[in-house]
């Protein structure tokens, strides 16, 4: 059976549980093994989060270091965070915004995107959270890089955006949801 | 909260957290009592009970004002006969602790599950404590799931064991189990039982000491039971060759890892691996047979070396020639959560093979911290910002004494406005031991609503008994907001619906301070005045207490969008700002960031309307950029 190592990471409040809940429910229903790790509370607030998920026959529910196939961030400065979470070859989407911290000088989006490259990642930096903001909710761009790893790495291998597709029609605010992932595929295939 | 799924029809297929696996089991099982008191990583196991109970009418449910009552209150119910579950985070079992210990004493009449949600790596919390220690403290057994996977089976079995033995069981999880989804097929849900009868009997409930020593005899003769019973628990297995020397046991959750660290390096079915999912007491007599004519056992376990300890005095007791390598040994770090990594490596080093080759890259640029902040609008922004200003101003020396909440957040600058932090309540009586010996500095002990009703009253009562001079500040938000915005004494409602509202100002009242005022967080005018006025009175030896009342803002949020009241956005004009950056610098709502010339900008999109910053501005340079609604600003303000 093939596995998948997946770090999902941003900023608390991004949706970035869901966006991992989605990726491990569309898993279990098309009956691929999947765990989703969360950490809630404290990291919540506009904390740094990282969600590990695991597709295929992991047992633990961390990645390992070194070990993750695929990074989705909904920020740049999370996804220089837990890049050392990748195996090199690794595909990392990330949203290229950039939230910066309370008091700090982080390095630019050219700077972070050149490190993960040089780290032998391949990057794909999105527009996500503008694309989802021209659709009126910010808030969908968790959707929009899922619709992306979709058209574009791995992920699509294991998933079908048909199934993701239900869930997404199945939740909350549906309709804006379902754009954002259709926005996300077409801007993966693209490239 | 919603969780739809832990209702889901039997026999599905159903992809939650672990938590939620557990409050199904014990739906499932006919629990007629749940109560806890929320704390990460517990909380959901009562929110998806109370769901259910929502839907099902049944079982009684309720958050109590701590742990200690919480158990009491499913105590109470399972020796009058009515299955009932308990559920806290691994510290709510310290304020539990006292009946913990006599439940073990006096057994029970009715299933009683005890779940301990244990934090290894402190995700959430301020130690690592591993409740199975508890269990051997005091005579509970502990049952742990192998992994998320497991939550739901291991409860259950948890429930019939306490049943069938009359007493209370521990399930101890630990974050990566209550907070990791996994795949769960659900079960058919049994009749509950809902009503008990007391069965008189103080020999058996009353435990004055004749009848105490008499239990105590009794009891040890039934953990030596439990240890025979547990022998045979279907949670606990083996695999691999029986004659392979070496062993691998791996305890609870640590089992998948130990599992996938074997597969790693290549191990797996050719050495014994071990399950034990019943960690206390251990399992001996099936251990005892698995570990005659081994050599070498290594033991994965999550937290303390409690099986791996456990598994020594066996193999002492037996006379085996066994080594036993874990975290007492080194093989396994002491500190932190377990990772398939570390664990792979410990295991390898610990047969004598070279760990496995990995390539780790790391970034040669790094990402600045990003600590949790208070959200933009939190009522507790601008209080702790005008405690600042008003006591510079003072020229006062505060020692801010502060509690676990959300304004634990006032931690990081530039509020800075937590110097202490150690427990649930600690700030009162922490406050009140400086207030006794630190003539320099006046105490400002600070705590939620949801905390002070925890375990802030007997500090207050105490401090005001000895006359300690402090501000005591009440930072009252209506509701629990840290862990998922539970409901408390002063939200007006508990999980069933209405309920009655109890005032800090009046229970301040009645255990003896010396003075009261009540502000509204989200006028800081108010604020500034109350500060004032408090800080006063206690720099002239009183007790001093001040309620700072104003909703949690992600709560007035969700009730502005159900009512259809629009939100303001605040904006600010470029020609007024004199870039002072006191509202991005000391004020510091994310929401407002500066430019390149340090004047001040909103991101509307992270402003949530709350007004405060126009009153911070001195330049007036921050005004609202849509109309306020009355409404918004009633809800901000009610309840003086
Ligand atoms: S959840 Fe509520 S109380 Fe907590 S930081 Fe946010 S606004 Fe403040
Ligand atoms: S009104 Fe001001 S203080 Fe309140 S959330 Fe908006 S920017 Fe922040």
């Amino acid at each position: 059976m093939q596995s998948l190592n997946v770090i999902v990471t941003g900023v608390g409040g991004q949706g970035i549980l869901t966006l991992a809940r989605i990726i491990g429910e569309a898993a279990a229903a098309s009956g691929l093994g999947a765990l989703v790790a969360e950490t809630h509370g404290l990291s919540q607030r506009g904390g740094s989060v990282v969600v590990h998920v695991r597709l295929g026959e992991a047992e633990a529910p961390l990645v390992p270091e070194g070990e993750g196939d695929l990074m989705i961030s909904m920020e740049l400065l999370e996804a220089l965070r837990y890049s050392s979470y990748m195996r090199r070859g690794g595909e990392v989407v990330t949203d290229k915004l950039i939230i910066k911290p309370y008091g700090s000088r982080p390095p630019s989006a050219e700077e972070i995107v050149a490190e993960l490259r040089s780290m032998g990642l391949n990057v794909y930096a999105v527009e996500a959270a503008s694309i989802a903001e021209a659709l009126g909710d910010v808030r969908a761009a968790n959707v929009v890089l899922l619709g992306y790893a979709i058209a574009r790495t791995q992920l699509g291998k294991l998933l079908k955006a048909e199934s993701v597709e239900a869930l997404l029609r199945r939740g909350k605010g549906a309709e804006t949801n379902v754009k954002a992932f259709k926005l996300g595929m077409s801007a993966g295939k693209e490239r | 909260m919603s969780y739809p799924e832990v209702l889901a029809a039997p026999g599905s297929r159903v992809f939650t957290l672990g938590n939620v696996a557990i409050a199904r089991a014990c739906i499932e099982y006919g629990v007629g009592v749940a109560a806890g008191y929320p704390g990460t990583p517990s909380s959901e196991i009562i929110e998806a009970i109370a769901f259910a109970a929502k839907k099902l009418g049944y079982p009684y449910v309720e958050w109590s004002v701590n742990e200690k009552v919480a158990f009491e209150v499913a105590y109470g119910a399972a020796i009058a006969g009515v299955p009932s579950v308990v559920a806290m985070k691994h510290v709510g079992l310290n304020v539990a602790a006292d009946p913990l210990f006599s439940s073990a004493y006096t057994g029970v009449e009715a299933a009683f599950l005890v779940v301990s949600a244990d934090d290894p790596a402190m995700w959430s919390s301020q130690n690592e404590q591993d409740n199975r220690i508890y269990g051997l403290h005091a005579y509970v057994p502990v049952f742990e799931p192998a992994g998320a996977q497991e939550a739901r089976e291991a409860a259950l079995e948890a429930l019939k064991f306490s049943e069938e033995q009359k007493h209370p069981v521990i399930l101890r999880t630990v974050t990566r189990v209550s907070h990791t989804r996994a795949l769960h097929v659900f079960g058919e849900l049994r009749k509950p039982r809902l009503v008990g009868s007391f069965k008189r009997d103080p020999s058996r409930w009353a435990l004055v000491p004749a009848n105490a020593r008499k239990r105590r005899e009794e009891l040890i003769a039934k953990w030596q039971r439990f240890s025979q019973l547990l022998s045979s628990s279907p949670l606990n297995s083996a695999e691999g060759p029986e004659t392979s020397k070496l062993v691998v046991v791996g305890a609870g959750t640590g089992y998948r890892y130990a599992r996938e660290a074997l597969r790693r390096l290549g191990l797996l079915g050719e050495v014994r691996l071990i399950k034990i999912s019943t960690s206390v007491p251990l399992p001996r007599e099936f251990l005892a047979k698995e570990l005659v004519g081994k050599e070498k056992a290594v033991v994965i376990e999550e937290g303390e070396p409690v099986v791996e300890d456990q598994l020594k005095l066996l193999s002492f007791d037996l006379g085996l020639q066994l080594s036993v390598a874990g975290k007492r040994s080194g093989h396994i770090p002491l500190s932190g959560e377990l990772k398939v990594e570390k664990v792979a490596e410990g295991i390898a080093r610990a047969l004598g093979l070279s760990p496995p080759a990995r390539e780790v890259m790391r970034p040669s640029i790094s990402a600045p911290p990003r600590p949790p902040l208070l959200c933009s609008g939190c009522p507790y922004r601008g209080v702790f910002y005008s405690l600042r200003k008003v006591a510079s101003k003072m020229r006062l020396k505060l020692i801010y004494s502060g509690d676990i909440g959300c304004y634990s957040l006032g931690i990081n600058p530039p509020l800075s406005s937590q110097d202490t932090l150690v427990e649930m309540g600690g700030s009162l009586g922490l406050g009140a031991g400086f207030s006794h010996v630190v003539k320099d500095a006046l105490v400002v002990a600070t705590i939620g609503d949801s905390t002070f009703y925890h375990a802030g009253l007997p500090g207050l009562v105490n401090a005001a008994y000895n006359s300690a001079p402090m501000l005591v500040l009440v930072l009252d938000n209506g509701t629990t907001a840290m862990t998922g915005h539970q409901p408390n004494p002063s939200s007006g409602e508990n999980l069933r619906g209405e309920a009655k509202r109890v005032s800090a100002e009046e229970i301040a009242k009645a255990a003896g301070a010396d003075g009261i005022t009540t502000v509204r967080s989200f006028s800081l005018e108010e604020v500034d005045k109350g500060v004032a006025e408090a800080l006063r009175e206690a720099a002239s030896g009183k007790l001093h207490v001040l309620v700072a009342r104003g909703p949690c803002v992600l709560t007035a949020m969700a009730e502005a969008r159900e009512k259809g009241i629009s939100r303001p956005v605040y904006t600010v004009l470029e020609e007024r700002c004199k870039a002072c950056t006191i509202c991005y610098n000391l004020f510091a709502c994310p929401a407002i960031v500066s430019t390149q010339d340090g004047k001040a900008k909103i991101d509307p999109r992270l402003c949530t309307g709350c007004g405060v910053c126009a009153e911070v501005c001195p330049f007036e340079a921050i005004v609202p950029e849509s109309k306020v609604e009355k409404e918004w600003r009633e809800m901000l303000l009610a309840k003086p």
